[in-house]
């Protein structure tokens, strides 16, 4: 049966996705950048001193293999994704 | 003919191709497996790649597909040939075609890790078809965003009682996005508050016709009452062709239309292109929602806006100007894209919605289940269309629409007010998303070669100027079947690519070959008809009477056309090459998928 769940997941779908869909990529920019500052020798920036890098690295190692991910699909690692078109 | 009959026959037609069809071709030749894990859950990077509800993924694909194609197709197919034919094709089209492609594009991405058409292409058929690609995008592009300045402006011209509306628009999306990005408003609130004022502004729209005539009258003073150009249109004058004029009213409103989508294009997405589209989508399923419901309630309670009242069929060439011909073969399947089939579906199920599938038996309800609800969506065009049949064809639209939201008891000025706006809204939305899309089409395509398209101002400025040219041509009709071609081909492009595959794995092909093959041969033909009657019902006409800015842009068109027939061409060769190879020695099946963890 067609209960109301679906009908609200839809709904949501047609209108309010989109946004969070969007407040996630930001969260994501500003959280690459960090990720560059702190750790970003991984993907071959020279950054802050070792010692700083290992301080935060608890905090950052959960997200270090999907923002790995992330910066192996850019042309460049400082460019938005939007010139990388992954429409086409 | 009335719309309850229509609406029946739509809802019938889609039980039938879903369960009969559809259904059998996921089980048996995709065999869509639920324990497969797919691209969204092995790259999940929380965005792009995020295993999503299969509710939520279906609201959010139909919301990405549904936009002014299916009822402008509607509108000019029934015009030209009545609406027999465009419904017969509607309803065949999305049966045996459109479903398909939809649901293969986004099959073949999520077996071949998201990947989009133009990578899958450039692996499994040759690296030059990616660029081959580009190219047609960008045209693709272009040729829609002539087809839709030049729509709007004219109906923005001559209804100035929806001018109110849409500047409201444009100032509740630019709200909207403040309040939610900046202020950290509640998104119920802020839509509230947003879409009410917007929908106030357009019901009030008829109170204010007066002074925005007044505006009108006033810039036509500027000349002394004589047009900016002079061209000939062959749409005019009940087909026979006439002289038309392009008077300073309609250029400020094409002008006015070109900043705000210059504004959409280079503004960071949230601050006006996310936000307006979200405003207007909320006006424009108001006027869909009421206008659906009151074309299936209206035969009974008010017989006289459910009746069909243009012919059902009007001949199989209709003559379109002095020289210009319009075979229903191969024009129609042309002129009707999104509700029967389209490549922008495909292009973005790729890259949109296949990375975010989280289960391989959700492909079959959002990929089939959007483009069967985009069917409805066109039906319900052409059934206003058929009830309206007073004016100029998007005239016509309004007023049937109007009349079926009538039956709510809203008197039918306002719902017609209602139904102006929801169709300029729908088109002027989509307008600025592309031109965001052409500017970064044109960055990817020439930025690295000629590094000055990297400024987005240029890229912008360049879409801009090239679809006003298109624009003071005039001939929105052929535009529109121009782009129309383009969409059908990139649709039979997408197929061509899923028969490539499926031969690729050794699976049985024919359910997406043969649409291909139907879809190839049809669009390559309507666009040499196109260029035919651009070239001899546009062109000549127009450099016969020196008129500079028209010929330059028809010329245009004529170039487009070649280009596109080109491309298709070379991308024919280079996949039937590519299919031969598989045919023969299908790739080796892959390793086992891998299982979901």
């Amino acid at each position: 049966m067609l209960g109301l769940k679906p009908i609200q997941q839809f709904w949501y779908g047609l209108t309010g996705y989109e946004f969070t869909r969007h407040a996630l990529d930001m969260r994501r920019e500003l959280e690459g950048i960090f990720m560059v500052l702190t750790v970003g020798d991984m993907v071959g920036v020279p950054v802050l001193p070792p010692v700083y890098a290992l301080r935060l690295l608890p905090y950052l190692v959960l997200e270090v293999a999907q923002w790995k991910r992330e910066m192996a699909r850019r042309k460049e690692f400082w460019e938005k994704k939007e010139y990388d078109f992954q429409g086409v | 003919m009335n719309s309850l009959f229509a609406v029946i026959l739509g809802i019938v037609t889609v039980y039938l191709a879903y369960t009969r069809y559809a259904r059998r071709i996921d089980r048996s030749v995709i065999q869509s497996d639920p324990r497969r894990a797919t691209p969204a859950t092995l790259y999940m990077d929380g965005v792009d790649f995020m295993p999503t509800n299969r509710n939520i993924l279906f609201g959010y694909h139909f919301k990405s597909i549904a936009a002014a194609g299916p009822i402008v197709g509607a509108i000019v197919a029934a015009t030209l040939w009545g609406w027999l034919p465009a419904l017969i094709w509607l309803v065949v089209g999305v049966s045996f075609m459109g479903w398909a492609s939809d649901y293969s594009a986004i099959v073949l991405s999520v077996r071949n890790e998201g990947n989009s058409l133009s990578a899958v292409a450039h692996r499994l058929i040759s690296p030059r078809t990616r660029t081959v690609l580009f190219l047609f995008i960008f045209f693709y592009l272009l040729l829609i965003a002539g087809a839709f300045v030049g729509i709007m402006a004219s109906v923005l011209e001559s209804q100035p009682r929806t001018h109110l509306g849409m500047i409201l628009l444009v100032a509740m999306g630019l709200l909207l996005g403040q309040m939610l990005y900046r202020w950290r408003s509640g998104l119920l609130a802020a839509t509230i508050l947003t879409v009410g004022i917007t929908l106030l502004a357009i019901l009030i729209g008829p109170l204010t016709e007066g002074t925005f005539k007044g505006l009108n009258e006033m810039l036509n003073g500027i000349t002394g009452g004589a047009p900016i150009v002079t061209y000939f249109d062959p749409t005019l004058a009940s087909f026979k062709g006439a002289e038309a004029k392009i008077m300073p009213s309609l250029l400020f409103w094409a002008l006015a239309i070109c900043v705000f989508c210059y504004a959409g294009s280079v503004l960071p997405i949230w601050r006006m292109a996310q936000p307006v589209v979200y405003v207007g989508f909320w006006v424009t399923a108001l006027a869909m929602i009421l206008g659906l419901a009151g074309a299936a309630l209206g035969t009974f309670v008010k017989p006289e806006v459910a009746q069909f009242r243009i012919p059902a069929f009007k001949g199989w060439n209709p003559q379109l100007g002095p020289a210009g011909v319009m075979p229903l073969w191969p024009m129609l399947f042309v002129t009707i894209a999104c509700g029967a089939i389209s490549g922008w579906h495909a292009l973005f199920g790729t890259v949109g919605t296949a990375r975010q599938i989280e289960n391989e038996a959700d492909m079959l309800p959002v990929g089939a289940g959007s483009m069967f609800a985009e069917f409805l969506l066109g039906l319900l065009a052409l059934l206003a269309v058929s009830v309206g049949a007073k004016g100029s064809p998007v005239a016509a639209f309004a007023n049937g629409l109007g009349g079926f939201i009538s039956v709510w008891g809203i008197p039918l000025d306002y719902a017609s007010s209602l139904a102006f706006a929801a169709f300029i809204v729908i088109v002027l939305v989509v307008t600025q998303l592309i031109f965001r899309v052409m500017r970064v089409t044109l960055t990817e395509w020439l930025g690295e070669v000629v590094p000055v398209f990297r400024n987005q101002h240029v890229a912008s400025f360049i879409s801009v100027a090239l679809a006003i040219l298109l624009v003071l041509t005039g001939t929105w009709i052929y535009l529109w079947q121009l782009f129309g071609a383009a969409n059908q081909l990139m649709a039979a492009l997408s197929l061509l690519l899923v028969t490539i595959w499926l031969a690729s794995v050794g699976k049985a092909w024919l359910y997406a070959g043969l649409p291909m093959i139907f879809m190839y041969v049809t669009t390559v033909g309507s666009v040499v008809v196109t260029a035919y009657n651009l070239y001899f019902n546009v062109y000549r006409p127009n450099v016969a009477a020196g008129r500079l800015l028209p010929a330059a842009g028809s010329g245009l068109m004529v170039l487009v056309s070649v280009l596109l027939v080109m491309a298709a061409l070379l991308i024919g060769l280079d996949g039937w090459r590519a299919f031969l190879k598989y045919l023969g020695r299908p790739a080796p099946a892959p390793g086992p998928a891998p299982a979901r963890g």
